[in-house]
């Protein structure tokens, strides 16, 4: 009998490890590199790498995580900004508790996530309410409750547990040398490394997969589909919770408003990784090349003094750029479909 | 137009793609009055030959003459211009809006800036009276209520509303039941009476030779022959097509046993009243009717898919309390539904993705998916159905049709049901590929698996079937078996009631000349999505 053999030869096996999708990014974040760092000394420099701009795509790539693993089921999620607003908040105020600790801090969090991210999930898959209405809902009503939860509505402080703000600002290996790596960049490596096996390697990544390729022929293939959205909102939320403490951490403040505007950046990464807007295609992993990408650029342009509001207006254009860059391609992969039906 | 003015000719065409020579050197012509029958197995050509008639592909090499005269058409509006129009499989329908604006669209008439609906109304009432279908296409049904045969006569009446010299129908009855057929077949010797030059692409070898005057054959991409359609034989058609003889495509050994797979009683549901029936192991148990009877709702209902409000199903002898498909299937049921791209397969995912999807709860340990075991069965069943794909890696939406049902097939094998549910599995595959569906239907039977058949194409349930149940209007009408299951015994159950009841709406709307009501057997509830 013929069996069927894995890809062979080492060019392929290279172009199958980063994935022939991945190239094109990969391209993009070297001509950033590039670019930025002939037009600025610092940009190379490991303060700013491991600084500046790791710790700033640390929360931004955990929340793209969960955020990918949502859009590839077809849906979307747009509360996970609020969620990390809630997370933190609950985050800091345990931990400013007097029986207050950071790992009770840290399991806190995660179940506020967590419990949002099942809020949304039953709202999506026992009202049926299409994804980006019910979380355009939450969206608001969650920053809300932040807002509540926290003392009048005001920031919650956590500037004086240091073991709480070690989760942000803490390092590895530091040394006269090497300012070290950061502990928030070893959760973001950690998150990706899950978020990427879980997709490719468990019954669930394979689920969500194929509710986002064709959800009735999943339901039909005996896919149980609501378990399986419950289960990638739960995700989505835990991350975006896990998000929220360290945003908290980082900024040595529980505040309400934190994590506002970041949705719109872990959708920007997840569609500039090559996701589909209809579902059933995209990786985690072209994900934290996409979350490294924007990072970049908002690096470069801090160093190369562009102000705040550029800034905005190009997260703004690259959504809609890597949307269309995605619709293309899926027309063009249409379009190659049909073409071989009409003649094989 | 006088009648012997030549039609179309289409001269030495040939048209290439990349890795495929799709058309070598094809003739044709087509003369007006006449009806030219395109046949070929999937990925003949015939897609091919017919787009570029329309002008959405140019010919590498080859010219096309209209009435004498060369012409080229750059785009399909071109084509409709010179007045040729192909009416494909599955045309564009608008679903807000009603028939007639559905027919005139982009040509509405107008008063003014406004819509003239009464002018609209008159002409569209005059064009369906013209044509019969009065009753077939009532005027108030909204695009998306449409039966896929009614959106084919639209599209025709599309066509026909301009000056029409050359007619290419592709495939047009793939969807339609028997009586539809007819209509249709009424209306294209209608329209070669007007002198019409008609091409009409179809797999139903039986149904051509009642209708075309020439048979035309195509094999990978070369016309093999073009004969007069009187006194051919239906064999010797297929002998052309796939260059072997295919006599023996519905050989069965028999091998059901006493044992009941799968019991079915009393079911009540939104499309059914009592349904009952039961399917052995090792028995192919065919499904006949109408389209609308009910056939694929009910496997639907049986397997979890759709609601039922009374009745129960047993499979395997024991009692079962299905409530979603994945229920069903761990109850030991497996379905391959009938619109195989919309409800069968991930196109966009792989082979080894789709064909191990009803088996993941198997091949997972601690919820990780033991990859060697996977690649292993996929690959054991992939090639036992010889799915021909270049890798089990290759995207499912690349394949050709007959090879995506194969996909699916082997998903439920490697799932090893004890019923398999199979709705319409060969609808729109080649001929060859027919074969080998039903060669493996006859292995499965033999290995001891129920299998309910549900199926329009009369002699494949014929020819297959240990035992036949005719459905009709959302009840089982009769059970067939052995001598007594002919054409015409399952379609004098299949049709019964149904002829009793278009004669009652007939003087019904005699007597009230108001608008006809849509045929109950064709508006079914929209599915749930769940």
């Amino acid at each position: 009998m013929k069996q069927f053999s894995e890809i062979r030869g080492p060019v392929r096996q290279v172009v199958r490890f980063v994935g022939a999708e991945n190239l094109s990014l990969l391209i993009v974040l070297a001509l950033e590199v590039l670019v930025i760092s002939s037009q600025s000394p610092f940009f190379l420099g490991q303060r700013n790498l491991l600084n500046s701009l790791g710790q700033n795509i640390a929360v931004l790539g955990v929340l793209a995580v969960g955020e990918s693993v949502v859009i590839i089921a077809g849906a979307l999620d747009i509360s996970v900004g609020s969620i990390a607003g809630i997370s933190g908040v609950v985050a800091a105020l345990v931990v400013n508790a007097s029986w207050g600790r950071m790992q009770y801090a840290l399991i806190a969090g995660l179940i506020a996530g967590l419990i949002a991210g099942l809020v949304n999930g039953s709202i999506v898959a026992f009202l049926r309410v299409n994804p980006i209405i019910a979380t355009l809902g939450t969206f608001a009503a969650f920053r809300g409750v932040a807002f509540l939860i926290a003392p009048n509505g005001y920031p919650v402080g956590v500037g004086t547990r240091p073991d709480f703000t070690w989760l942000g600002s803490g390092r590895l290996l530091q040394s006269d040398a090497f300012v070290g790596i950061p502990i928030i960049m070893v959760i973001l490596i950690v998150v990706a490394v899950l978020g990427h096996v879980l997709m490719r390697y468990t019954d669930l990544g394979r689920s969500v997969y194929a509710l986002g390729g064709n959800a009735t022929a999943a339901r039909l293939a005996g896919i149980n589909l609501t378990r399986v959205r419950l289960s990638i909102y739960a995700i989505s939320g835990t991350l975006a919770g896990l998000g929220g403490i360290l945003l908290a951490a980082r900024t040595t403040s529980g505040a309400p408003l934190n994590g506002q505007g970041m949705e719109l950046q872990a959708i920007t990464a997840v569609f500039l990784g090559g996701a589909a807007t209809t579902g059933g295609k995209g990786a985690v992993t072209a994900t934290m090349l996409a979350v490294l990408i924007l990072g970049v650029l908002s690096n470069g342009m801090n160093l190369l003094g562009v102000q705040q509001y550029f800034q905005d207006v190009a997260t703004g254009l690259l959504l809609i750029i890597s949307v269309a860059i995605a619709q293309w391609r899926s027309l063009r992969a249409e379009r190659a479909r049909t073409r071989v039906a009409a003649v094989g | 137009m006088s009648a012997n003015a030549a039609g179309l000719e289409v001269r030495g065409v040939s048209k290439a793609f990349p890795n495929v020579l799709a058309l070598r050197d094809v003739s044709l012509e087509v003369h007006p009055g006449e009806v030219v029958a395109l046949l070929g197995e999937n990925g003949a050509g015939k897609s091919t030959l017919l787009k570029i008639v329309n002008g959405d592909y140019q010919p590498d090499s080859g010219s096309l003459n209209l009435g004498g005269r060369p012409v080229t058409f750059a785009n399909p509006l071109e084509a409709h211009r010179a007045g040729v129009r192909v009416v494909y499989q599955e045309p564009e329908i608008v679903p807000g809006v009603g028939v007639a604006e559905n027919i005139y669209l982009g040509e509405l008439p107008r008063r003014g800036p406004m819509i003239d609906f009464r002018r609209l109304e008159q002409r569209v009432r005059g064009d369906l009276a013209r044509y019969g279908f009065s009753k077939v296409l009532p005027m108030n049904l909204m695009g998306d209520m449409l039966s896929s045969a009614q959106r084919q006569l639209i599209e025709i009446l599309r066509a026909l509303k301009s000056n029409v010299r050359v007619l290419a129908l592709d495939e047009p009855t793939s969807s339609l039941t028997d009586e539809e057929v007819d209509r249709l077949f009424t209306l294209v010797r209608q329209l070669r009476g007007e002198g019409m030059a008609i091409i009409y692409v179809s797999h139903r070898i039986k149904e051509i030779l009642r209708l075309a005057d020439r048979v035309a054959i195509l094999r990978d991409g070369q016309m093999v022959a073009t004969m007069p359609a009187s006194g051919l034989s239906e064999g010797e058609i297929v002998k052309l097509m796939v260059g072997r003889d295919l006599s023996a495509i519905y050989q069965r050994r028999r091998a059901a046993t006493d044992r009941v797979v799968l019991k079915v009683e009393h079911i009540r549901s939104n499309w059914h009243r009592d349904v009952s029936f039961e399917v052995r192991a090792g028995e192919v148990v065919g499904f006949a009717g109408l389209i609308g009877a009910g056939r694929t709702e009910l496997a639907k209902v049986v397997f979890g898919e759709f609601p039922h409000d009374r009745g129960s199903v047993w499979v395997d002898g024991r009692p079962t309390s299905i409530r979603r498909p994945d229920d069903g299937v761990r109850a030991g049921l497996g379905l391959a539904p009938e619109d195989r791209k919309r409800e069968g397969l991930i196109l966009m995912r792989s082979v080894l993705e789709n064909a191990s999807l009803a088996i993941l709860r198997r091949l997972a340990r601690f919820h990780f998916i033991r990859r060697r075991l996977e690649r292993q069965i996929a690959s054991e069943y992939i090639t036992r159905l010889r799915v021909r794909t270049p890798s089990l890696e290759q995207e499912v939406g690349k394949l050709s049709g007959g090879n995506q049902q194969k996909v699916v097939l082997a998903r439920w094998l490697a799932a090893k049901p004890k019923v398999l549910i199979l709705d319409e599995p060969t609808r729109g595959i080649d001929v060859g590929a027919k074969a080998e569906i039903y060669r493996l239907i006859d292995d499965l039977a033999n290995q001891g698996l129920g299998i309910m058949f549900i199926s329009s194409e009369l002699t494949e349930i014929l020819g297959l079937s240990d035992r036949i149940y005719v459905m009709q209007n959302g009840r089982i009408a009769g059970e067939l078996a052995g001598e007594g299951a002919t054409e015409e015994a399952v379609l004098g159950l299949a049709m019964a009631e149904h002829l009793s009841k278009s004669v009652a709406a007939q003087q019904h709307v005699a007597a009230e000349e108001g608008l006809a009501e849509p045929p109950a057997h064709e508006t079914s509830p929209p599915e749930p999505e769940r």
